[in-house]
């Protein structure tokens, strides 16, 4: 399957800044190296105890034994640490036509397009958001990354961090939980509603979009908050492996929306553990779009713990060439009357190779609960393929567990009708495509529904790659 | 001509003749494989379980399609009582340049104690991408309101559960009667109704 060696290909419309960093660790992975980032953080000694116990259990647990291959890891060669440069700031005109192309065709701002490139003077996007911040601020919501939550709000992180995803569930949750840098962290208060989706790059003297983020956000009771992650433009990472971790804690009658648009390079394994808890009649959301990366590995999950509490997964996944989306989603019902619909859409063209994996778990006592799970796989050629792995456990009896999935290729009298109205094929296709993952598309928010679309006409037509 | 096949342990099949298969499962615990090798062949897997007691049923399927024009149904269903415990995986493969084939795959159960357990594994693997296929799984309880007609016409719970469980296995034998007639699936059926009906007296 993949190769180290396919894997080192010049990624052709990614872009890569050529920075000097402040300060990185040794590549490879030692109980040095974790000391050595936490100390470079200034971090309490219960975080320093965390991260030494968490690489503990990493040397421990294996590799996972199913799913696609991992084994062109190499962990001794991935640097774990990288403190950026102060001095980050490039020029717009430096940037290589292609991506510049990419960007504009996608139709991303002007303001947005040379923070994601990496360009933008920091200060020049404190003063964009700088209004939005002052309005969080009022209404007590803490919006920081974690670095800084750990700095200044060490009894809330304390509280909840590793608690749902716990560094021994799984290796890559042992690494993240080793080495760790930034990612976000959200407190939203009781009943508070945060009307604007919170994004990633509101935040201000952040760390970049790293290779081991941790986001943790929590929601008191009867609040709401959406989060944005991620973005439709090609994001061009140097290292091959992104493991991130995010815990997201929805209290009574609270209700939090994660949207993930993740579009890495095609060099990136993308291994990332999403768990949340939903208590009494909270509303759990996740939107997890994946468009990039080489591998993919993101089972987004929910613990229903509460009555009534209701969780939903949308996820699209888009695979092109040599890629692999291996993804799906976990409903674990430990209460009654609770419920859970799992939507997923997948699209494989040119080879590649999209997998749905699920599980969905009610245990004894959920009385009256009830779970839908529907799967539909599009094959744009011959060369593609899909697979569906779902796994149904069902402990109570007074439950509905419905899962159902299709598989389906672009039909020729689709096609043939678009062409008696004057439609080309490839936009007819396009057209198909984007009908098919509109379910989706439509639920996140529409400037970036829109680029999603336009990302997809381009791979569809070849432009991009 | 319907090949018809009694599957009591674990066995491949690979149909390498034109024509109509198939198989029968009645609580059957093992694997069951099917490969499809000739264009113009189909292969229906049927199956009844009927859990009583501590009952365990370990029930591995497998569709295998390594040619075009191949056509496979499954149709699964389960009634489990007391501490029964059913655990199924099946999968569809369709293997590269098997196109315009058709794959089916439906397992549907009843839970009707609180102390059973019912695990299903639908799996799909899909090489070709000119194919028609689906599946689906349902896990569920009786339905109430029909238990609550029956009931206003008269029917004790007893009786009411007896008659919706025999309809909901009955729909194997239906489908079946379609393809293996009715002289062969009569006898089929009757040994399941009685065993049924020895369950729910037992109850």
């Amino acid at each position: 399957m993949m190769n180290s060696k396919k894997l080192k290909f010049e990624y052709k419309y990614g872009f890569r800044v050529d920075h000097k960093p402040f300060y990185t660790t040794k590549p490879g992975i030692s109980k040095k190296v974790v000391q050595e980032i936490s100390w470079l953080k200034e971090e309490p000694k219960w975080m320093r105890d965390f991260r030494l116990k968490s690489y503990e259990i990493f040397k421990r647990k294996e590799m996972p034994g199913w799913g696609p291959d991992l084994s062109t890891i190499k962990f001794d060669e991935i640097t774990y640490y990288i403190k950026p440069t102060e001095d980050r700031a490039k020029i717009w005109e430096e940037l290589p036509p292609e991506i510049k192309k990419t960007y504009d065709l996608i139709g991303i701002p002007e303001a947005e397009k040379k923070f994601l490139a990496g360009v933008t003077a920091q200060f020049e996007s404190e003063v964009v958001y700088e209004s939005i911040r002052k309005d969080l601020e009022k209404q007590g919501v803490i919006f920081c990354d974690m670095d800084t939550a750990v700095r200044k709000y060490p009894e809330i992180v304390k509280e909840y961090f590793g608690k749902l995803v716990p560094p021994a569930d799984n290796k890559f949750a042992a690494l993240n939980s080793a080495v760790w840098s930034g990612g976000s962290f959200i407190y939203v208060p009781k009943g508070v509603k945060v009307n604007l989706p919170l994004q990633a790059y509101f935040r201000i003297n952040a760390e970049r979009m790293g290779q081991f983020e941790r986001t943790l956000i929590i929601a008191e009771e009867g609040s709401y908050v959406h989060y944005v992650e991620g973005c439709t433009a090609p994001i061009y990472s140097t290292n091959s492996l992104h493991a991130a971790v995010v815990e997201i804690f929805v209290k009574k009658g609270a209700r939090v929306r994660y949207t993930t648009i993740q579009n890495w390079s095609k060099n990136v394994f993308n291994l990332v553990t999403k768990r949340s808890k939903a208590e009494e009649e909270a509303i759990m959301e996740w939107v997890d779009c994946n468009i990039g990366s080489a591998v993919t590995m993101k089972y987004p999950s929910v613990l229903l713990v509460g009555k009534r509490a209701r969780a939903e997964t949308l996820s699209l996944a888009y695979s092109h060439g040599k890629q692999v989306q291996d993804s799906g989603a976990k409903m674990i019902h430990l209460a009654p009357e609770t419920s859970s619909r799992v939507i997923s859409k997948s699209v494989a063209g040119n080879g590649g190779r999209t997998s749905f994996r699920g599980l969905i778990q009610v245990a004894r006592g959920a009385k009256n609960s009830s779970v839908y799970v529907s799967c539909d796989a599009l094959l744009l050629d011959k060369k593609s393929r899909s697979d569906t792995y779902p796994t149904m456990k069902i402990f109570e009896n007074s439950t509905q567990v419905q899962h159902e999935a299709t598989v389906e290729r672009i039909g020729e009298d689709k096609l043939f009708y678009f062409n008696c109205r004057g439609i080309k094929k490839e936009d007819a296709e396009s057209l198909l495509v984007n009908g098919f993952i509109a379910p989706i598309s439509k639920e996140i928010p529409l400037e970036y529904a829109i680029e999603l679309n336009r990302l997809i006409n381009l791979k569809m037509t070849g432009t991009v790659g | 001509m319907v090949n018809f096949f009694k599957i009591e342990k674990d066995e491949e099949f690979v149909i390498k003749k034109r024509g109509e298969y198939l198989f029968f499962l009645d609580n059957f615990s093992g694997s069951l494989k099917v490969v499809l090798n000739h264009p113009e062949s189909s292969a229906f897997i049927f199956g009844v379980y009927i859990g009583t007691t501590d009952n365990e049923f370990k029930l591995n399927t497998y569709q295998i399609h390594k040619i075009e024009k191949s056509f496979s149904n499954l149709l699964i269903k389960g009634v489990f009582f007391d501490k029964s415990r059913f655990f199924y995986k099946g999968l569809i493969r369709i293997e590269k340049g098997a196109d315009k084939s058709h794959a089916y795959q439906k397992n549907q159960n009843l839970m009707l104690s609180n102390t059973c357990f019912v695990e299903s594994n639908p799996y799909l693997e899909i090489l070709a991408n000119d194919v028609f296929c689906t599946h689906g799984a349902t896990t569920s309880y009786l339905d109430k309101e029909q238990m609550f007609y029956l009931k206003t016409r008269g029917l004790n719970e007893k009786e009411a559960t007896s008659l919706l469980v025999e309809g909901f296995l009955f729909d194997v034998f239906d489908q079946m009667e379609r393809i293996l007639g009715k002289n062969k699936t009569e006898p089929l059926y009757k040994e399941t109704k009685e065993k049924l009906l020895l369950t729910l007296k037992s109850l």
